[in-house]
């Protein structure tokens, strides 16, 4: 035990420390130096120990390994996987999952391999769905047992008292750290029952408590939790969420046609969807016909865990001789003066603008996402937006679209397919996009 | 020690010197000026310019005798013959009264008398407005003919225009409209749609157009209308410019829509006007081609006055109905007049139409001095008072009736809901507040212009004395612009309330060269700060009439003039206070100054437009 002590005194133990622990520690130990470590550290619980001694032989534990919850309970945990196998009826949910602890509890009366169980079940709650429920995770909590892991004296609170319970109670409040659930009393009482006042699991709460509650709403803009399903729904949803004007009308330009529509020439129909401000509008009529907008694309936005693409439809800015500079008419306000005819101006001292650095960009007129990222499809977006906009009849629109999104294609593939996210037609035939590259040949006037 | 005394004995001589000239100025006869120098203006520069003020204008015992020879009749068919409660709630005023108001001759109260009309002064029809403010829908209705349906005949309109409609006008056969407010055009006059076009035989415009929420809408027979009109300018490019009209119905095209359903003055008809190619002959246009605008403003500005009358009409007679009820009605064996929190809100009623009243007849007598005296931010100012005071005042006495109050047998319902417009017609007092505002700061800020730029340029002798000046104020200077004294033109039991008027004049002054220094010509952007330059300016013109008014009825021995006393000493320091805190609101790093918050806070708010705070029972945990 003096070598453990040194050892760990050594290495500063902190609050963080334990972290690299793996449960091996301490069953090398028992095997190393059974009397003391036993005598000092588990009266009351010495089978937890045992349990992990049957697994870990490896003497690889002199160097800190990174802790790697994921992979080595599946190794070590089949003794319990039975009790996750689907029931008959095939259903998994909330009921049945809670039938698995139950029976886990009454299968182990002495709770023997409770740390495997719970980490297990920690993986298995996504698969059931239940990875949002605060109740089981109480449930999960009340499988330890209480009053085991406690210290007794003022020793065993300097030092992480059963480290792999402990780890495995704050692998629980992790768990529901990352989903978001919040901690309540239940919790607590929990958590003191089994670990005590000052334990890491204990810190962890309390540090929950702090900070979920200050983070959770921390978002200007928050996205609802359960994204719609439908494209043309996030794509209405993403749009309005990359629109600050409220006023700004959500045109659906073509709904999306199953792609086994009979008779249909072109198999697939893709949705577009646009927003458009009306001060984006009246900007666009004002827009000189002489100079070309452009259509920019894809620009990637994410909405939690989807990615979605967008384009925008912009000018550059006018040169400043064309800037039309805004005059006060002379018989404008029936009431009061619109302007004081004074030669002197506002004093620097409540100048507040001085210094501001803008950069001024070229105004956008309107977003779209569709469901195909060809330009086929944005044309016809193009010529929706010419119904409520007819002086883009007479502007040359440009089309500098890149051929791929970038990196985020990838990652948003492992979400699993969805007409949106997949970068379709872009990686899968390349032709329909070969004469965008070069940016802006493709001119469509008056599309 | 000897300082002091010195300072105080140097302050007797100036104040005894004032005095002289004060008596000097007296003295001077009173028309040789022909322009009515403008109080308001002079105010934001710091000065009192007290002629025209000092003493309180005052009618010959002739006209008094005359209107009031007047005025009986008026009273008694209003009291006797008008059904009040019948009018609001069958939304039309019956046609056997409008007959009798035109054979009272209520239609013509300004039209001179060569016109068939009365010719009434601008007081005398201030004086007749508190009469026929007994029934809010018969009052606008006879405003809008007069006050601004026909006021352009009067104002700009040629003699042979005012021979052919003001006899008819007068007489009440026909009914005049004023249509200027469209369904995009409020005060913008950039936006007004309707359009007049010249025909080919240049004989003709052709009038094509909507105009909205028209007062007598559907009784007029004749229209001022605005519309644009091409009009070639002088250096013949063409332009759209505002012009006024006399549409007459007959000439065809005219249509309404059907009467609007309001919350309050519900007698009086509002509606749609529509014109569908409504030929108006040349001889027609009311001013010049192209001079719409200041025809609209000059109308809208004349106008304002008289609602100071009016309001204090009404309050007068709500106060005799309130009192009648709390001196009757008993709670624990007491007569609701013997609780404090009654009493006060007759006290407060009755200062509020004092105020009124004084400033109303003010303006009306600074009006009827000779040479078109330009009152327009006096008249303003008037307006705002007056209508704030009488929804504040209405609003009370409802609660001084409790439960009766709300119910519709009583009057007082009608009148609160009737009360309501008068804050948004003629101008919203947003609006006019800018107005008095804008149009002061123009003035002192033209006249302060070489001073400011050397401020800014940093010419040493200004910042010195601007500093010293700062530095005298700030070790409490007593200010004196002269309204005290022996003789002063305030009687000395108001001595203590001038005081506080000039003191607050000077530092109004002050406050309005800080301002102009720091924003210059774009303090236009910052209404916040107008705002309360403007509810200063109100503040200290009411403390001005008042004071005048106080004095004149000491000195001339009126009924009751110690409780005229009362109420003038009330709300001069009433207004002090208030002033004082605008002014330290007006101030960059006051604390009081929450302008910062306030607009962070309504941005937010417009940002998401809702209200943006979690609800108080949310939780996060």
């Amino acid at each position: 035990m003096s070598w453990v002590l040194a050892r760990g005194l050594s290495r500063g133990w902190g609050s963080i420390c334990w972290d690299t622990l793996s449960g091996s520690h301490f069953s090398q130990c028992w095997r190393w130096n059974p009397g003391s470590c036993a005598a000092k550290v588990t009266p009351q619980a010495p089978w937890s120990l045992h349990y992990s001694t049957v697994n870990h032989k490896d003497e690889a534990w002199l160097v800190p390994q990174p802790s790697e919850p994921q992979r080595k309970p599946i190794r070590v945990l089949t003794p319990h996987e039975e009790l996750f196998r689907p029931s008959p009826d095939g259903e998994r949910d909330k009921a049945s999952f809670v039938g698995a602890v139950q029976n886990f509890r009454q299968y182990s009366v002495h709770k023997r391999g409770h740390v495997d169980f719970i980490y297990l079940a920690l993986r298995k709650m996504q698969e059931f769905g239940v990875e949002r429920d605060l109740a089981v995770y109480n449930l999960l909590l009340d499988v330890f047992p209480k009053e085991v892991f406690r210290p007794r004296n003022v020793f065993q609170r300097i030092f992480v008292h059963y480290p792999r319970q402990q780890e495995c109670g704050i692998a629980v409040l992790e768990q529901m750290e990352r989903h978001g659930i919040m901690p309540n009393k239940d919790t607590e009482f929990l958590l003191i029952q089994i670990f005590g006042y000052k334990s890491y699991p204990m810190l962890k709460f309390l540090r929950m408590k702090l900070w979920l509650t200050r983070f959770k709403n921390i978002n200007p803009y928050p996205i609802p939790r359960d994204l719609p399903q439908d494209p043309v729904d996030l794509a209405k949803l993403g749009l309005r969420h990359m629109e600050p004007d409220l006023s700004a009308k959500v045109t659906v330009y073509q709904m999306a046609l199953p792609s086994d529509t009979p008779g249909a020439e072109d198999p697939t129909q893709p949705h577009i969807v646009g927003i458009q401000s009306p001060e984006q509008q009246a900007t666009l009529a004002h827009h000189n016909p002489s100079r070309p907008v452009f259509v920019e694309g894809p620009f990637s936005l994410w909405l939690r865990n989807k990615c979605v693409y967008y384009y925008i439809l912009r000018a550059d800015l006018p040169p400043p001789e064309e800037k039309k500079v805004e005059e006060i008419p002379e018989e404008w306000n029936l009431y009061y003066p619109m302007k004081l005819d004074l030669d002197y101006a506002r004093g620097n001292w409540d100048n507040y603008e001085f210094d501001i650095d803008k950069v001024t960009e070229g105004p956008i007129f309107a977003m779209c996402m569709a469901g195909a990222h060809d330009q086929g499809t944005l044309i016809k977006w193009i010529q929706g937006l010419q119904e409520t906009n007819p002086a883009l009849a007479q502007i040359p629109v440009v089309f500098r679209l890149a051929r791929s999104p970038g990196e985020l294609l990838t990652s948003s593939g492992l979400e699993g397919p969805s007409p949106l996210q997949a970068p379709p037609q872009g990686q899968e035939d390349d032709h329909p996009l070969q004469p965008l590259q070069q940016q802006g040949q493709s001119g469509v006037s008056g599309a | 020690m000897f300082g002091c005394s010195l300072l105080r004995r140097a302050a007797a001589v100036a104040r005894a010197w004032q005095g002289l000239e004060v008596l000097r100025a007296r003295r001077r006869p009173l028309h040789t000026s022909p322009q009515c120098p403008a109080f308001a203006k002079e105010l934001f520069l710091g000065n009192l310019e007290l002629k025209g003020i000092f003493p309180f204008p005052e009618v010959s015992q002739d006209e008094l005798n005359e209107i009031n020879q007047f005025v009986g009749p008026v009273e008694k068919f209003f009291t006797e013959e008008v059904d009040s409660r019948k009018i609001d709630q069958e939304g039309k005023i019956p046609v056997d009264t409008l007959e009798k108001l035109k054979s009272l001759g209520l239609f013509g109260m300004q039209v001179p008398e060569e016109y068939g009309g009365l010719g009434l002064s601008n007081t005398m029809y201030a004086r007749l407005g508190e009469i026929i403010s007994m029934d809010g829908s018969i009052s606008v209705t006879l405003a809008a003919h007069q006050a601004i349906g026909l006021k352009g005949i009067i104002l700009v309109g040629s003699e042979e225009q005012k021979a052919k409609y003001l006899p008819k006008l007068a007489s009440g056969e026909h009914i005049a409209a004023f249509c200027l407010t469209e369904p995009a055009s409020g005060s913008d006059a950039a936006s007004i749609q309707t359009r007049a076009t010249l025909s080919e035989d240049k004989k003709h415009f052709v009038l094509n157009g909507s105009k909205v929420w028209i007062t007598n809408g559907a009784l007029a027979s004749i229209f001022t209308v605005f519309a644009k009109t091409e009009v070639v300018d002088s250096d013949g490019s063409t332009k759209d410019k505002i012009t006024a009209f006399i549409v007459e119905r007959g000439f065809g095209g005219i249509t309404n829509g059907k009467p609007e359903d309001k919350l309050g003055i519900r007698g009086s008809n509002t509606c749609e006007v529509h014109f569908e190619n409504t030929k108006v002959p040349v001889e027609n246009v009311l001013g010049e081609v192209g001079g719409g605008f200041k025809v609209a403003m000059n109308i809208l500005n004349s106008g304002r006055f008289s609602m100071g009358t009016i309001v204090a009409g009404m309050l007068k007679k709500l106060i005799e109905l309130t009192t009648e009820y709390a001196c009757t009605r008993k709670q624990f064996n007491r007569n609701l007049s013997e609780f404090g929190l009654i009493q006060e809100k007759f006290a407060l009623m009755a200062q509020k139409a004092y105020v009124m009243e004084s400033m109303a007849y003010l303006t009306a007598g600074m009006l009827d001095q000779p040479g078109f005296p330009d009152c327009s931010i006096e008249a303003a100012m008037v307006k705002v008072f007056s209508s704030e005071a009488a929804w504040q005042c209405v609003s009370e006495a409802l609660q001084i009736l409790g439960g009766s109050g709300y119910m519709k047998d009583y009057p007082y319902e009608r009148m609160l809901r009737d009360s309501r417009i008068l804050l948004i017609f003629e101008g919203t007092n947003e609006i006019l507040r800018m107005y008095i505002a804008l149009t002061g700061l123009q003035h002192a800020g033209r006249i302060l212009t070489s001073r400011i730029n050397e401020l800014k340029r940093g010419n040493v002798i200004t910042v010195m004395e601007t500093i010293g000046r700062r530095l005298r104020d700030s070790l409490g200077r007593a200010v004196d612009l002269g309204l005290t004294g022996n003789p002063g033109f305030v009687h000395p039991s108001l001595g203590d309330s001038a005081v506080k008027l000039e003191e607050n004049v000077y530092y109004f002054g002050r406050t309005v060269e800080t301002l102009l220094l720091r924003f210059g010509k774009t303090i236009v952007e910052e209404q916040l700060v107008l705002k309360r330059v403007a509810n200063i300016l109100i503040n200290l013109y009411g403390m001005t009439a008042v004071l005048s008014r106080a004095s004149r009825s000491i000195r001339i021995g009126l009924q009751n003039h110690d409780h005229e006393v009362l109420l003038a000493n009330m709300f001069c320091v009433e207004a002090y206070f208030q002033n004082l805190f605008s002014l330290s609101q007006l101030d960059k790093y006051a604390p009081e100054n929450l302008d910062e918050q306030i607009k962070k806070v309504s941005q937010q708010i417009l940002e998401k437009r809702a209200y943006v705070c979690a609800h108080p029972l949310d939780r996060t945990s």
